[in-house]
């Protein structure tokens, strides 16, 4: 049993709950076996604080195998993955021995005090005897532990002879150990009022060092979370506002998230300042494994694709990223819709947060994985060469002088007409506008290629060269 | 002062002689004309380096020079204020899967600089296409850093009139049309070797397009049933002359008329 014993040092304007629930998760990294304990005994006394009250204490010889020894494994807790804020801590073979130790003046020599000679006055069980204990000559545990058992048991009650017990490692040490709850909740009271929303930014980061610890902790991967403020209630607007904030893929990737939150907050405006943030996860699962590749080629440096779809939504709007619908249609303007990507994203989640299906491959929406779906193409009809490859959003009406088209320049017809007849069976507003066109290539030296068509208003009948107009809908780039 | 064995200079990538093209340090991809390819150094486009395009109009030839290789990789291709909306069916018809495309549709320069650069950076992405009238030199640097250390294809699309401006881009050219005809004509006014004198005409049109052409300004275009009445074309050609653009009105008897 190797015991750990650790109380943060709390300077000024430290946090002091809330660092003490990102400390025991920090600690639960490297011993499931973490506990709060509330000791009355005024530890750091040497220090000249009173903070008496809680400490840490963790288990970890367990864990000791894992990290490589016991030397490595306090490396590895106190220097290269040590605790945010600024901790002092004690060593013991039981963990009354490291509350004890910590609660000596911080000197050198305190770790190797021996358990016999450590002062009654840090053993909380015999706080409320130590006057008696004075008096019979007893201000050491050795000295104690010297006495009948019978008597201290008669005379002080069972519980100092139970608190020696455990000190001495006789009888097994119990606490009500450290779980990390099902959701991720934290709280943040700001040191300052903040009014502009990008500035909250340094508050979430804090939170988020909280996240990322609980979920390695869980082994979970966040797909939604929600950054919320409480605002001064003095001014007469809301007093919540709340940021929610989805990937595509579970991730425990901190960076990616800030830089999300990052975008969504410079575009979020605060009708008061802000006095408290608080996160929470919506929606996490468990993280798959990786499979790691041995080939060199495998290995790609960079983002993952939706990592960087999601930043460049966020921060551009959705509506500016754009992915390939195609339907079936024969009007060109219907072949294809470009849709922004992170609608399909946002279905995909929804989706599973409604049904619970798993992976982006189960859900019903068919467009979710075109993007990653990049090798099952096959060749359309060679027909389609004679479409151009830019296709203009609203076509776009050209001027007609002596019956000849103009863009930048008078359009020679070079090849037509392609007709096409479609649209007829739906309403007009059932994306149903009937097409009745005529289809021709042209040129000019200005433009190069490009597509025209001419409507033929009300079919043959009403075809008059002269006031049918020509419109542009495509450039042959 | 003498002369430098020559063969010494051979074993080093990164020294050519004025009078020699480079040979491509990185990987490049054929561009899928021969003619072009002969002229550039490493026989294609570079991967992992900023391509310049000049041109007039945007949108003009940039699928006719860029689609022949761009079908040949795999990986998301990024457009990046693309000036109109590319058509699937068409790409697709020339051999490009248009689901691979990724539009990212944004008018400030900054904006399309900074979704260029992170396009760059996303690892599935093989090649992005900008449209970048406004980037400035070192905006353009910046982008070529992110393509080299990222090892993807980088075009941007930038103004003829640019031309003049200094640019870090390894390879610049111009693309324009002929008065006559339907060919593109590229001028490769810098590359690693000596400067091009001589435009280069390529006839960069899909096959069927082409021939439609060639027929001599008439059309023969499919249906949209995808039927071709191939017998009249010979016809069609006996017409021709006599054809003026005043009789353009379609006639429902044929499926198509010269013009």
């Amino acid at each position: 049993m190797h015991w750990i014993a650790v109380q943060p040092l709390s300077p000024e304007g430290v946090d002091l709950p809330n660092d003490f629930l990102a400390l025991g998760w920090w600690a639960l990294q490297f011993s499931p076996k973490v506990a709060r304990v509330n000791v009355n005994v005024n530890v750091g006394v040497g220090v000249g604080e009173a903070a008496a009250g809680e400490v840490l204490v963790m288990e970890v010889s367990a864990s000791e195998r894992l990290f490589g020894g016991r030397t490595r494994l306090l490396a590895c807790l106190f220097q290269s993955q040590g605790p945010a804020i600024p901790v002092r801590y004690a060593r013991g073979s039981t963990s009354l021995i490291a509350i004890s130790r910590l609660a000596l003046p911080p000197n050198p020599s305190a770790s190797r005090v021996a358990p016999d000679d450590l002062p009654l006055e840090t053993l909380a069980a015999a706080l409320p005897h130590l006057g008696t204990l004075a008096r019979v000559g007893c201000t050491r545990w050795g000295e104690l532990r010297a006495l009948p058992r019978g008597g201290v048991v008669r005379r002080f009650g069972l519980d100092l002879l139970d608190a020696l017990d455990r000190a001495y490692g006789l009888k097994p040490e119990l606490y009500p150990w450290l779980v990390l709850p099902e959701v991720f909740e934290a709280k943040l009271e700001l040191g300052h009022q903040i009014d502009a929303a990008p500035a909250l930014m340094f508050g979430a980061q804090r939170l988020l060092k909280n996240l990322q610890l609980w979920l390695q902790l869980r082994h979970n991967g966040v797909l939604a979370l929600e950054l919320g403020w409480t605002m001064d209630a003095r001014r007469n607007t809301a007093t919540q506002g709340a940021l929610t904030v989805r990937t595509a893929e579970p991730t425990q990737d901190i960076v990616h998230l800030q830089r999300l939150l990052g975008e969504h907050l410079a575009h979020t405006q605060l009708p008061a300042p802000v006095l408290y943030l608080h996160l929470r996860t919506l929606q996490t699962e468990k993280l798959a494994g990786k499979s790691a590749s041995l080939l060199i080629e495998d290995l790609q440096k960079g983002d993952s694709l939706h990592q960087m779809l999601e930043r460049v939504s966020a921060r551009l709007g959705t509506d500016s990223v754009l992915q390939l619908q195609q339907r079936a249609d024969h009007r060109p303007e219907h072949m294809q819709s470009w849709r922004p990507v992170f609608d399909a994203f946002r279905l995909i989640a929804e989706n599973q947060m409604k049904t619970g299906t798993k992976g982006i491959k189960g859900s019903k929406n068919g467009n979710s994985g075109k993007l990653n779906d990049l090798n099952a193409f096959s060749a359309t009809s060679q027909d389609h060469q004679l479409y151009p490859t830019w296709l203009l959003i609203k076509p776009m009406a050209l001027l007609v002088q002596n019956n000849i088209p103009f863009y930048l320049g008078p359009l020679t017809l070079l090849a037509g007409p392609q007709r096409i007849e479609a649209g007829w069976w739906g309403p007009a507003a059932d994306d149903g506008d009937c097409a009745l066109r005529d289809y021709y290539i042209a040129r000019n030296l200005q433009t190069g290629l490009v597509w025209i068509y001419r409507e033929r208003l009300g079919g043959v009948a009403k075809s008059n060269a002269s006031d049918t107009p020509w419109y542009l809908h495509g450039l042959f780039g | 002062m003498s002369r430098l064995p020559s063969n010494l200079l051979q074993d080093i990538d990164d020294v050519w002689t004025a009078s020699e093209l480079a040979t491509s340090q990185g990987k490049v991809i054929p561009t899928g004309s021969p003619e072009l390819n002969a002229q550039l150094p490493g026989g294609g486009w570079p991967v992992g380096a900023l391509v310049e395009i000049l041109q007039d109009q945007s949108g003009q030839n940039d699928w006719r020079l860029l689609l022949p290789a761009l079908a040949k990789t795999t990986g998301v291709l990024t457009l990046v204020g693309a000036p109109h909306a590319p058509f699937a069916s068409a790409l697709a018809g020339q051999g490009l899967n248009p689901h691979r495309l990724l539009c990212i549709n944004t008018g400030m320069p900054s904006n399309r600089m900074w979704a260029t650069e992170q396009a760059l950076r996303c690892a599935q992405v093989t090649a992005v296409l900008a449209w970048l009238p406004l980037a400035r030199a070192e905006q353009l640097r910046r982008l070529q850093m992110s393509a080299a250390e990222h090892s993807k294809l980088l075009f941007v699309m930038r103004p003829v009139n640019a031309q003049n401006e200094s640019s870090p881009a390894v390879l610049r050219l111009i693309t324009s049309n002929p008065a006559q005809g339907d060919a593109l004509l590229v001028t490769i006014f810098k590359r690693r070797g000596p400067p091009l004198a001589q435009t280069l005409v390529l006839p960069a049109r899909p096959a069927r397009l082409g021939a439609l052409l060639a027929l001599g300004d008439l059309s023969a275009p499919c249906s949209m049933e995808d039927q071709i009445a191939d017998a009249s074309i010979q016809t069609l050609i006996d017409q021709l002359p006599t054809l003026q653009h005043a009789g353009i009105g379609p006639d429902r008897s044929s499926r198509f008329s010269v013009l």
